[in-house]
């Protein structure tokens, strides 16, 4: 054995080195910790909270809708989605093409969902494709064995029973929109379906109901492993509409083919009874994420299906605005009921002819006869006498030109014109001669068929105008308590009840009386009473008559009216684009309608033509 | 040659690795509870009892008479890496496992101690004020040929902790300064010339290391959710088995190499201090000892293995938290692993053999 070890200074001196350099090292790496787990542990802490819980959506039913009779509208159904188990599988391409095959799915978009889970993890399953069929489902099942990636999801779809059945009055379902999420970030998540338009819009929250949460624990393959909380979904509530079924049918039935909207009222409480916007889209291509193809082709579609015709687009309202301008004349003084208007023809006001509708003129006619036969140029003398001033504040009293305040959204206003109007607007003055043209309905005056319905119910009410409105209730399926709609009206003007009488005369004469330009539509027993009205789409008289012109250059139709006359029970307005008459195409239809509201069978007629052929009278 | 019998025996070293050891079979068992290796804490705990018999046998033995035979033990310590270098099974990439039944073995970590041993047998017999060029041409050779061999398995970790024995060759055995720049320069452009020859994933857990963000669902994984357990952990952590990162296997290799962030999570910062001080403590008594060493043999014995012990230490500590790259080195007595545990305590009980023969005339 060698000696005793006994230089020592350098070795010792560098051991006490060392020494320091230990402890500074333990020192240093305590600090580490202390940083990590003191100064940030409060940020790793959520970190490790957020790793491994999770919160899992419990969808909340939506409510279901339902017409003022009990017939479903819109409910849920369940709907089937394929899911890809990306850590199932061994060859995800091979996975893909599996499905694709099987389910016959577009590769595109296959490969545009797989895309979008790239830099989910694994444990995030692909939504492949939605809305199997029961029969796909069973294929899917079926190869179980072969394909462990595979799984089926069950989801809940909104299901529109009837189709494009009053589809832009009920609405759809889409995803949130980035905008919508940003607005009620704590009730939607992207991807969450919430109401767009009509009702499903208006009413989103009492439908929806509350989405439920699950907090999950779960491990690092995402795999559930216990569940922390959950709270309950609140299902949506279910919604009970105005609307009548059967009276919503037969106006679909009349605009299979036809361009145009229509409005049925309870004149006393607003409800709405049917509202139609033709032509239509079936809102279940939204439920199932239509393709980009079918949305092009929605929005790109020239006739605009998803637009509300009845309460969004407005149109001169022709002579179905007589009926108004015949109230006013009388309440204001202007006319008596005795008074007497000559119609040749034509007349001349402001140094400009104006023609009556009836080259040949009307004769001596009173205010009854003029609103039976539609006489223009009483109607000029009366617009004269009025003045635009005045004809515009009853125009406005009647709720013209402002919302009626329907539960629906995008509701448009229309336009009163007035000479403010002209010189902000048009930055040109009002001319005379325009009033005239005003007092039959035509120039720069803008209505919607709900607002002609509104202002007719407003009238036969004898100045009190229902708020039109479609909720009717609301059910609460969990406490079982209803919510009902509280009927609110206005009364804006007092109409007299001896004015009322003559102007209801005579738009009952209208209809039930020989020259009254919707004669053909009278039905024994149905009392229809109301106004018929075209509006000319081209410029100033074209001495064409109307069904010779292209169907984009014909007259649209009016009719507006109630039934029965005394008491009435039902107000309706159907405007057809397009339709040229409003005797021949309206009429028919707000007749149909209100005999089967009333209960009131229309008798077979042999004279009875089909409305294509209704030009050869030439009554507007 | 006389067992126990009025000889010094280092308590303090003795329990601090006792407490360390008792700390580690409770984080083996968290770390292992709810998988299917239930058996591996009874088994952890065996290799245990192997180790603990291997520490007192060394402490008993004379390390003189090892030191006698370093040379032929350091030959033998070799063959199994040669071997395992031709015939080896890869595990996890590398092949340094030898399988004997249902056991498998790192031979590197003999190898390692054998080379501890020759290390000091080296400097036994240098006794110059300066180390001499011959003397350091052994010295690199001792440690370079196994470095090498565990290097081509390839386990780039697991060779790195061949190094802490040239250091403290090169530091205690007063290499000249001018040596150290030269070395230096040679490690620099070496490191430069070396990357063309790791493995792909070992480049990865390079690039990984400098920015783990860029890699989050494979290498960069690991570091943030040993990061997010140890940070989660807080001052007094989140309980026994209730540590949520390693209980629901978001910590990965938790009961080998990342044993360090179960203890962090589940015990805290206080657990943290603990296990630090009980470390710091090993380290530090062991240095004090190798000051008191009879011999430069038995001082460079202790001084050699404590260094590749605090180097695991500290290595292993420091990539919970992204200090150091993440290249599987276990943390010495806490992590899982047999061999590891085994050889550690060999490792302890060749320091406490070195201790109790401090004087002379023993």
């Amino acid at each position: 054995m060698k000696a005793v070890f006994e230089d020592r200074t350098g070795f010792q001196w560098r051991l006490e080195i060392s020494f320091i350099v230990v402890s500074i090292a333990f020192g240093l790496m305590a600090t580490a910790y202390w940083y990590i787990q003191i100064a940030r542990g409060d940020y790793y802490f959520q970190l490790s909270e957020n790793n491994r819980l999770r919160s899992v959506a419990v969808t909340a039913a939506r409510g279901v809708i339902r017409d003022r009779n009990g017939v479903i509208l819109a409910e849920n159904r369940p709907a089937f989605s394929l899911y890809l188990y990306r850590r199932e599988t061994k060859n995800l391409a091979a996975s893909i093409d599996a499905a694709i095959e099987t389910l016959g799915l577009a590769r595109e978009d296959v490969e545009r969902r797989v895309a979008r889970y790239r830099t989910y993890f694994d444990f995030v399953p692909i939504d492949l494709a939605d809305n199997l069929t029961v029969g796909e489902v069973a294929t899917v099942e079926s190869r179980s064995v072969d394909h462990p990636e595979f799984a089926v999801g069950v989801g809940q779809q909104r299901f529109y029973t009837h189709g494009s059945f009053a589809a832009q009055a009920l609405g759809y379902l889409s995803e949130a929109t980035t905008v919508q999420v940003a607005a009620a970030p704590d009730r939607y998540r992207p991807g969450d379906p919430i109401g767009q338009r009509g009702i499903e819009s208006a009413y989103q929250d009492l439908l929806a109901g509350r989405a439920g949460e699950r907090r999950i624990i779960v491990d690092s393959f995402g795999h559930e492993t216990a569940e922390e909380s959950h709270s309950d979904p609140i299902p949506g509530r279910d919604l009970t509409l105005s609307i009548d079924a059967r009276l919503q049918s037969v106006a679909e039935d009349y605009f299979k083919d036809r361009v145009g909207s229509v409005v049925a009222i309870d004149p006393k409480t607003g409800e709405v009874l049917a509202i139609l916007s033709a032509p239509s889209y079936d809102p279940n291509l939204f439920s199932r994420r239509m393709t980009a193809a079918e949305w092009s082709q929605l929005v790109e579609n020239p006739a605009k299906p998803l637009q509300n015709r009845a309460i969004q687009n407005v149109y001169s309202p022709g002579s179905a605005i007589k009926a108004f301008m015949a109230e006013a004349g009388l309440a204001g003084g202007v006319v008596s009921p005795d008074t007497k208007v000559y119609c040749s023809g034509s007349a001349t006001f402001y140094g400009r002819t104006f023609h009556c509708w009836r080259k040949e003129g009307h004769g001596s006619v009173d205010l009854h006869g003029a609103v039976r036969g539609s006489c223009d140029v009483y109607f000029y003398t009366l617009g004269q006498k009025m003045g635009l001033a005045r004809i515009a504040s009853a125009m406005q009293a009647f709720g013209f030109g402002e919302l009626t305040g329907i539960d629906l959204p995008n509701e448009k206003k229309g336009l009163v014109p007035t000479e403010e109007w002209s010189l902000k607007s048009r930055h040109v003055r009002w001319y005379p001669s325009e009033t005239i043209s005003v007092a039959i309905g035509q120039g720069p005056v803008l209505v919607s068929a709900l607002q002609l319905a509104h202002a007719m119910a407003g009238l036969v009410e004898g100045g009190r105008f229902p708020r039109p409105h479609l909720f009717l209730s609301a059910e609460d399926t969990q406490s079982g308590n209803r919510y009902r709609y509280v009927n609110q009206s206005e009364q804006r003007l007092s109409i007299e009840p001896a004015v009322l009488e003559r102007v209801k005369d005579a738009l009952w004469a209208a209809v039930n009386e020989p020259g009254g330009t919707a004669y053909l539509s009278r039905v024994p027993g149905l009392d229809l009473c109301g106004k018929t009205g075209s509006v000319q789409v081209v410029g100033q008289k074209d001495t064409k008559k109307s069904h010779l012109l292209p169907y984009e250059k014909r007259d649209h139709a009016w009719f507006v009216g109630f039934a029965p006359k005394d008491d009435p029970k039902i107000v309706i307005c159907v405007f057809i684009e397009h339709g040229e008459h409003g005797a021949s195409a309206a009429a028919p239809l707000a007749r149909d309608l209100a005999a089967a509201y009333l209960g009131v069978a229309i008798p077979e007629r042999p004279g009875e033509r089909p409305p294509g052929a209704a030009a050869q009278t030439g009554q507007p | 040659m006389r067992l126990f019998g009025g000889r010094h025996f280092d308590w303090t070293l003795f329990f601090s690795i006792i407490a360390l050891l008792s700390i580690g079979i409770l984080l083996v068992a968290s770390a292992t509870s709810g998988s299917r290796n239930k058996d591996l804490t009874t088994r952890q705990a065996m290799w245990m009892g192997i180790g603990i018999l291997a520490m007192v046998g060394m402490y008993a033995l004379d390390y003189r008479v090892l030191l006698k035979f370093s040379f032929v033990i350091y030959l033998v310590s070799l063959a199994p890496l040669a071997y395992l270098l031709v015939f080896g099974h890869r595990i996890a990439h590398v092949r340094s496992w030898i399988r004997v039944g249902n056991f498998q073995f790192q031979p590197a970590e003999i190898t390692k101690l054998a080379a501890a041993l020759l290390m000091a047998y080296l400097f036994e017999n240098e006794e110059e004020a300066r180390l001499r060029p011959a003397a350091f041409a052994k010295l690199f050779a001792i440690v370079l040929v196994p470095f090498v061999m565990v290097f081509l398995q390839p386990d780039l970790g697991l060779a790195l902790t061949f190094l802490p024995l040239l250091v403290i060759g090169m530091y205690f055995g007063s290499l000249p300064w001018r040596w150290w720049a030269a070395l230096a320069l040679v490690l620099v452009m070496g490191a430069g010339a070396g990357w063309f020859f790791l493995k792909d994933y070992q480049k990865q857990r390079i690039t990984t290391f400098l920015q783990p963000e860029t890699d989050l669902k494979g290498a960069g994984y690991q570091l943030r959710q040993s990061k997010i357990a140890v940070g989660s952990g807080g001052l007094f952590g989140k309980g026994f088995r209730k540590g949520t990162q390693s209980q629901l296997r978001f910590l990965p290799v938790r009961h080998t190499d990342f044993i360090f962030a179960v203890l962090a999570e589940e015990f805290g910062f206080v657990g943290v201090l603990m296990v630090l001080s009980l470390y710091a403590a090993v380290v530090l008594r062991s240095l004090r000892l190798a000051s008191h060493a009879r011999d430069r043999g038995g001082a460079f014995l202790v001084l050699g293995l404590i260094a590749c012990f605090g180097f695991s230490v500290i290595i292993n500590m420091g990539m919970m938290i992204g200090v150091f790259p993440t290249t599987g080195i276990p943390l010495p007595l806490l992590s899982y692993g047999g061999s590891s545990v085994a050889t550690t305590l060999t490792a302890m009980g060749l320091v406490l053999s070195v201790e109790a023969r401090r004087f002379a005339n023993v």
